[in-house]
């Protein structure tokens, strides 16, 4: 399937795509981050593998999990991308996420308690960073991941100002 | 607030609380009111700090040194050979006790003006928490044992918030009965005329608003609920402490030798028999005590049109008082067994009271297990809902949906007797064990069958109705009002088959309510539907 057909194919018929789409250097943070837990696992792997002196089921294991992990961090980064996408209007917040599962969140402006924006250590590396929203509702965080680091901060005050309009928050 | 104070402020007069006043004057704690000059600035007239009852502070003292006994014991037991130095730490530990009891109720205030509540704490670390009034969804009122003796309670305020920390709970705990009725009154039926307010403050609702009592029939139900284990599980947690801190073993005590020995002579069908014998009617005794120390007269009574009040408990009392404009919905509940006997459980969806495992304990309870069809029109009542809502049928999510629940229930079985099957290959399993394991193809085809004949929803009249669940099935009633957010889900596997989890967010209740496997279209329809404006902008052209 070409990136094209999985980004079709996690369209929701009858709902639209959000407007934007996250840092392209997400893709770089996204790879990053499978290779290195992909490693630390192998890592572990060998270390064991190691005490019973590369028994023959234990090299099979260690390749196959190369494998799977070279597979997870060749493709996930790129589908993650192509689904990723978010957009603020004045009257809500409309993001989409995932890759083998799809999540979409739609969140009013008016309902918005908290806003925050954080950066991991690898995110910095990227000049990424994440913007969460939160609601009233235990269950209602909404995450936009994977943005630019100067994109997020303007999100920010642009959320500060739309919710600033809306007083309440419906509980 | 004396009669005077309330005399020299003509400004509060014209508000409801201000008639109230006098009819607190009598009680006994407001006459000490060493701190009226301390108030915040955002109190704007000079009412007065009030304190918690002086009873609280034997209440404290020894609750803290019922909760401090099994470390006092062991203290003791290792100070054996040294009496006099166990006595000591014995006597600091009852008198660290007192003193905490002392603090507690001396620097313990709390302040109720028109616009907000304050409640000040704290010796060395100060906080002063402040709510304002009309954020309270509920008031909680509850008395253990050691309360009811000395005649106090301990007030709870819910206001909403899901990220309290432990010392930021709103409660009061100490209050004379009298004192915790009138804040209870004045802080809930705030909009009612001064009459009803002292009537609420007084004497409990008119017998008109009763919507039901505990009924001794109910008691049937009681072996069909899970309060029976959590019973024997305290029991049984108990015995243990004893053992461990007593160093007595009642395993090698010569009654319960006696008994093993007895029971191990026994053939198998016979320890079968005998077993049952036992464990069945010692679990229905344990069940139906259980329900009757939780329940014991159990009242839900709406006062007037503005709160809802539960009432129950035979050694602890716990009077959960619900603001009608802050109910967000009703859940049904049906575990199985229940489900099998025709009985529910009705829980409240209301912010400030936390459900889910704790529900009973959390006091967003509504009914206890009672008959479906009582709950059903109870929460038909509560909610002011057509009755259809509460007990009517649901749409179904059709075929797509079915397949899902047969394919996932079956593919667990498989994933089961496939484990089974290879231990057996390995050596680890016998054959018998793997042909008993294809007992459960026909029970997840069962389990499957009824999960789809739950699983519905229903959208009408600004409220939206969900019940999904086998084991545990519920129902819940949720107001569209009160969603604030929707999340759409959907794995790989719903993407083939055209289906998806719409899930409406809340701040009340479970704070999420799930449409599950409904068709995309229908689900769209049912979010558009339920709050328009908020999905209608991102709906594909």
């Amino acid at each position: 399937m070409t990136t094209d057909g999985i980004a079709a194919s996690s369209r929701l018929p009858g709902l639209r795509d959000p407007a934007n789409r996250v840092s392209r250097r997400a893709i770089g943070y996204w790879t990053a981050r499978a290779v290195f837990s992909g490693a630390t696992v192998l890592l572990a792997e060998l270390a064991v593998a190691a005490t019973t002196g590369f028994a023959a089921p234990w090299r099979v294991a260690l390749l196959a999990t190369a494998a799977l992990f070279a597979a997870h961090a060749a493709i996930m980064p790129r589908w993650r991308y192509r689904v990723h996408r978010w957009e603020v209007t004045d009257q809500a917040l409309y993001t989409r996420s995932g890759w083998f599962s799809v999540h979409w969140r739609i969140a009013p402006i008016s309902r918005i308690q908290t806003i925050d924006s954080h950066r991991s250590f690898g995110e910095r590396v990227f000049g990424l960073a994440n913007v969460t929203a939160t609601t009233a509702s235990a269950a209602g965080p909404v995450r936009i991941h994977g943005l630019d680091r100067r994109l997020a901060d303007q999100l920010l005050d642009q959320l500060a100002v739309v919710t600033g309009r809306a007083p309440g928050d419906a509980t | 607030m004396t009669v005077s104070d309330a005399a020299d402020q003509p400004a509060a007069a014209d508000q409801p609380d201000a008639a109230d006043q006098p009819a607190a004057a009598d009680q006994p704690a407001a006459a000490d009111q060493p701190a009226a000059a301390d108030q915040p600035a955002a109190a704007g007239e000079p009412q007065a700090w009030q304190r918690l009852s002086a009873r609280s502070m034997i209440v404290r003292p020894l609750t803290d040194l019922v909760r401090l006994l099994p470390v006092l014991a062991v203290i003791v037991i290792l100070h054996r050979g040294r009496t006099v130095g166990g006595l000591l730490w014995g006597i600091a530990a009852a008198a660290l006790a007192v003193v905490s009891g002392l603090v507690h109720w001396a620097t313990t205030r709390y302040l109720i003006t028109d616009e907000r509540v304050y409640l000040r704490r704290g010796l060395l670390n100060t906080r002063t928490l402040s709510v304002a009034r009309d954020r309270i969804r509920t008031v909680d009122v509850t008395a253990h044992l050691l309360h009811r003796v000395l005649g106090v309670c301990r007030v709870s305020i819910g206001t909403g918030r899901n990220d309290l920390r432990g010392s930021e709970n709103f409660h009061l705990d100490g209050l004379t009965r009298f004192d915790a009725e009138s804040l209870r009154a004045q802080l809930l039926a705030r909009g009612a005329g001064p009459a009803g307010l002292q009537a609420a403050a007084q004497a409990p609702a008119p017998p008109g608003g009763e919507l039901a009592r505990l009924e001794a029939r109910w008691l049937r139900f009681a072996p069909l609920t899970t309060t029976g284990l959590v019973v024997l599980g305290v029991l049984f947690g108990s015995v243990i402490q004893l053992n461990n801190v007593a160093e007595v073993n009642l395993a090698s005590s010569g009654p319960v030798r006696q008994i093993v020995s007895d029971f191990a002579s026994l053939s198998f069908a016979q320890r079968i028999v005998v077993g049952m014998a036992v464990a069945i009617p010692g679990y229905m005794l344990v069940a139906v005590v259980g329900y009757i120390t939780a329940y014991w007269n159990f009242r839900l009574v709406r006062d007037g049109n503005e709160t809802l009040r539960i009432t129950r408990g035979l050694l602890s009392v716990r009077a959960t008082t619900i603001s009608l404009a802050r109910l967000r919905g009703v859940e049904i509940s049906e575990p199985l067994l229940l489900r099998a006997a025709r009985g529910a459980r009705g829980i409240a969806i209301t912010t400030g009271l936390r459900v889910g495992r704790g529900a009973e304990h959390e006091g967003s309870l509504l009914m206890p297990p009672a008959p479906r069809t009582m709950i059903q029109n109870v929460a038909a009542d509560v909610l002011a809902v057509p009755l259809e809502l509460c007990a009517g049928p649901l749409a179904g999510h059709g075929p797509a949906a079915r397949r899902r629940r047969y394919t996932r229930a079956l593919a667990g079985a498989l994933a089961i007797i496939g484990a089974i099957g290879l231990l057996a290959w390995l050596g680890h399993a016998s054959g018998p064990a793997l042909l008993a394991s294809l007992a459960l193809l026909p029970v997840a085809a069962l389990v499957a069958a009824d999960r789809d004949r739950s699983l519905g929803h229903k959208l009408a009249g600004g409220w939206l109705v969900t019940r999904f669940g086998s084991l545990a099935r519920r129902r819940s009633i949720l107001g569209t009002d009160a969603i604030i957010g929707w999340r759409i889900h959907q794995t790989w596997f719903q993407r083939r088959q055209g289906l998806m989890t719409l899930t409406a967010t809340t701040a009340a209740g479970h704070q999420h309510y799930s449409v599950r496997d409904v068709p995309v279209a229908v689900g769209l329809a049912v979010a558009t539907a339920a709050t328009g404006d908020l999905v209608r902008p991102f709906l594909a052209s």
